[in-house]
């Protein structure tokens, strides 16, 4: 605030300016939480009264409750195996200096850039000519579903422990190395305890990214079996009601949870 | 003294890596490369391939050679018209949001209170990962011809009649403009921090004004936050889908809902794959196309 001047009409203009674009972007989470506990049937202003029923009306309805369950199931899945996978890639990246580094680290960041309609097309039709191939049916099944989710993972956990990596100071592994202890020893014994942090942010982060995906999805749902977030979607593209408001409030909340147990293990000030 | 300077950052990543084998860091990536390569990489190159066979009713697709998808796209009116539209949407968008990220970031860069920089970013990084679909409800709401603001309006004027607000390209440009507004601050924040306070406190002590201190000094310091958001916004605009689908409503055509369509609905993957490689390369060409003009412009402002 030392910079731009005292109390001038510029000033103010500056910070009205700046206040109406931070409520831009939160004025439509809140709008979606005040209507969830509106009273009026049908969407309307303003609020005949407030209830909580809707939220009642919501787990009722199957294609929610399944939804609901079908996320959660795929972007736990999802989280540990891209885990497992990225742990180890986090390692070679963080530690070592190899020929084809940035390459394979480019490769493993990818599915952040590549558009996502793009890349959820591209695995559909992927999955038809492996069936055709192969005769084993991974499309519109939740493995199918559950591998490219943890696509959508691996960039996550691999950039939030590459960070905490670099925060390590490599002497302590060193000393661990120097006294006698095998590689092995030393990463079980010191270096995960040191980057279990970053380990649960990973694992949080790519949480939310699959628990909240839409586009990779699309195609790769099968009939009946659909995630929460295209289930908000079939249902809004016909109706808008308290009870969809309902279900998006507790998708918020399950992720607003998810982000503020996430910044007690890093920062997300300094993380972003 | 020297072999301080020479050593000081590598030396125990070096230590640490003597030890192993060369192979080691190979086998350690080698899992998770192998994995995205199959299940992205190599689904990607089959698309592209796809996007050069004949589609046929009966069969799907016929193996061959042709460029008539990528004929077809520029020669039907619709297609050109929906990429048109893609284009104009994510260009206006990418504007509005540096235009709101530049203030938002500066200002939470500047705030002296460390409570109000630490909540900010919670703020701002809390929708960033709501997903699309929820954020985009909030706003149908307010658009709604018995939404939100049609009954603010109301309010203010009796007698007025309701505005025909949802499904206008303008309430697409607003949604998109609102959900991918904290990519914008997020990345224009992370370049703000590097920039010393007492850069701007010397232009101000030397006698210019507020605004040309931020023109002048911050601006130019900025530049390349300002490139990577603007890049950022504009490739998730042109592969928007939940927004120009839930408030563009189902006369509005952007290419990521259209690609979709042609999978899904029409079955005609040779032309889906071929949009789908229009929309990756047309992004890829702007960005690289952007990025060397960045280039230019920034040379000749340092010259300058």
């Amino acid at each position: 605030m030392t910079s731009i001047g005292k109390a001038s009409p510029l000033r103010w203009t500056y910070l009205i300016f700046v206040w109406a674009t931070i409520l831009f972007v939160l004025v439509p989470l809140a709008t979606t939480i005040w209507v969830a506990f509106f009273s009026n049937k049908i969407l309307s202003f303003p609020p005949e009264g407030y209830t909580g029923t809707w939220f009642v009306q919501a787990w009722s309805l199957e294609a929610f409750r399944s939804g609901f369950f079908l996320s959660f199931q795929v972007a736990i899945c999802a989280s540990v195996l891209a885990l497992c996978l990225g742990v180890p890639a986090a390692l070679a990246i963080g530690r070592y200096q190899f020929r084809g580094r940035e390459f394979i680290n480019t490769v493993l960041m990818s599915p952040l850039m590549i558009p996502a309609i793009v890349a959820g097309s591209a695995i559909y039709l992927f999955y038809i000519e492996l069936q055709i191939w192969s005769d084993v049916q991974f499309a519109s099944t939740v493995y199918g579903l559950t591998l490219a989710h943890a696509l959508i993972a691996i960039p996550w956990v691999l950039r939030l422990l590459v960070a905490s990596l670099a925060g390590l100071d490599p002497a302590i592994e060193e000393a661990s190395l120097s006294l006698g202890a095998t590689r092995l020893t030393t990463f079980f014994r010191i270096t995960l305890p040191l980057i279990r942090p970053g380990i649960t942010a990973g694992v949080l982060f790519g949480f939310i990214a699959s628990f909240g995906d839409l586009e990779k999805s699309l195609l790769l749902v099968g009939p009946g079996r659909i995630t929460l977030p295209i289930a908000m979607l079939n249902y809004l593209e016909y109706r808008t009601d308290p009870t969809i408001m309902a279900v998006a409030t507790i998708q918020v909340l399950i992720i607003a949870i998810a982000l503020i147990v996430s910044d007690r293990y890093v920062r997300l000030g300094r993380t972003f | 003294m020297t072999t301080l300077v020479v050593a000081p950052d590598t030396s125990g990543m070096r230590a640490v890596a003597k030890r192993g084998r060369w192979a080691a860091p190979y086998a350690l990536s080698g899992p998770a490369f192998v994995f995205v390569s199959l299940l992205l990489m190599l689904p990607l190159l089959m698309m592209l391939r796809l996007s050069f066979y004949q589609y046929d009713a009966a069969q799907m697709y016929i193996q061959a050679f042709t460029l008539d998808n990528y004929v077809r796209f520029f020669k039907d009116e619709f297609y050109r018209q929906v990429l048109w539209t893609t284009l104009w949407v994510s260009a206006v968008t990418t504007l509005l949001c540096l235009i709101g990220g530049l203030a938002v970031a500066y200002f939470m860069a500047r705030t002296t209170s460390a409570i109000l920089k630490r909540y900010l970013i919670i703020a701002i990084v809390l929708p960033l990962f709501m997903g699309n679909v929820a954020r985009t409800a909030g706003w149908i709401i307010i658009l709604d011809n018995k939404g939100l603001l049609n009954f603010l309006l109301q309010q203010l004027d009796t007698g007025g009649e309701t505005l025909q607000l949802l499904y206008t390209s303008g309430a697409v440009i607003t949604g998109l403009t609102s959900v991918l507004l904290p990519f914008m601050i997020v990345t224009l924040n992370s370049v703000m921090h590097n920039i010393d306070v007492s850069l701007e406190e010397a232009s101000l002590n030397l006698g210019a004004s507020a605004l040309t201190t931020f023109r002048r000094i911050v601006l130019p310091l900025l530049m390349p936050g300002i490139f990577a958001g603007c890049v950022l916004c504009f490739i998730l605009s042109m592969n928007a889908y939940a927004t120009p689908i839930l408030i563009g409503g189902p006369k509005f055509y952007m290419m990521a809902p259209t690609i979709y369509k042609q999978i899904s609905a029409a079955m005609n993957w040779p032309f889906a794959s071929a949009l789908a490689f229009m929309l990756i390369s047309l992004t890829m060409v702007l960005t690289v196309v952007s990025a060397v003009m960045f280039n230019r412009t920034a040379r000749i402002g340092a010259v300058r």
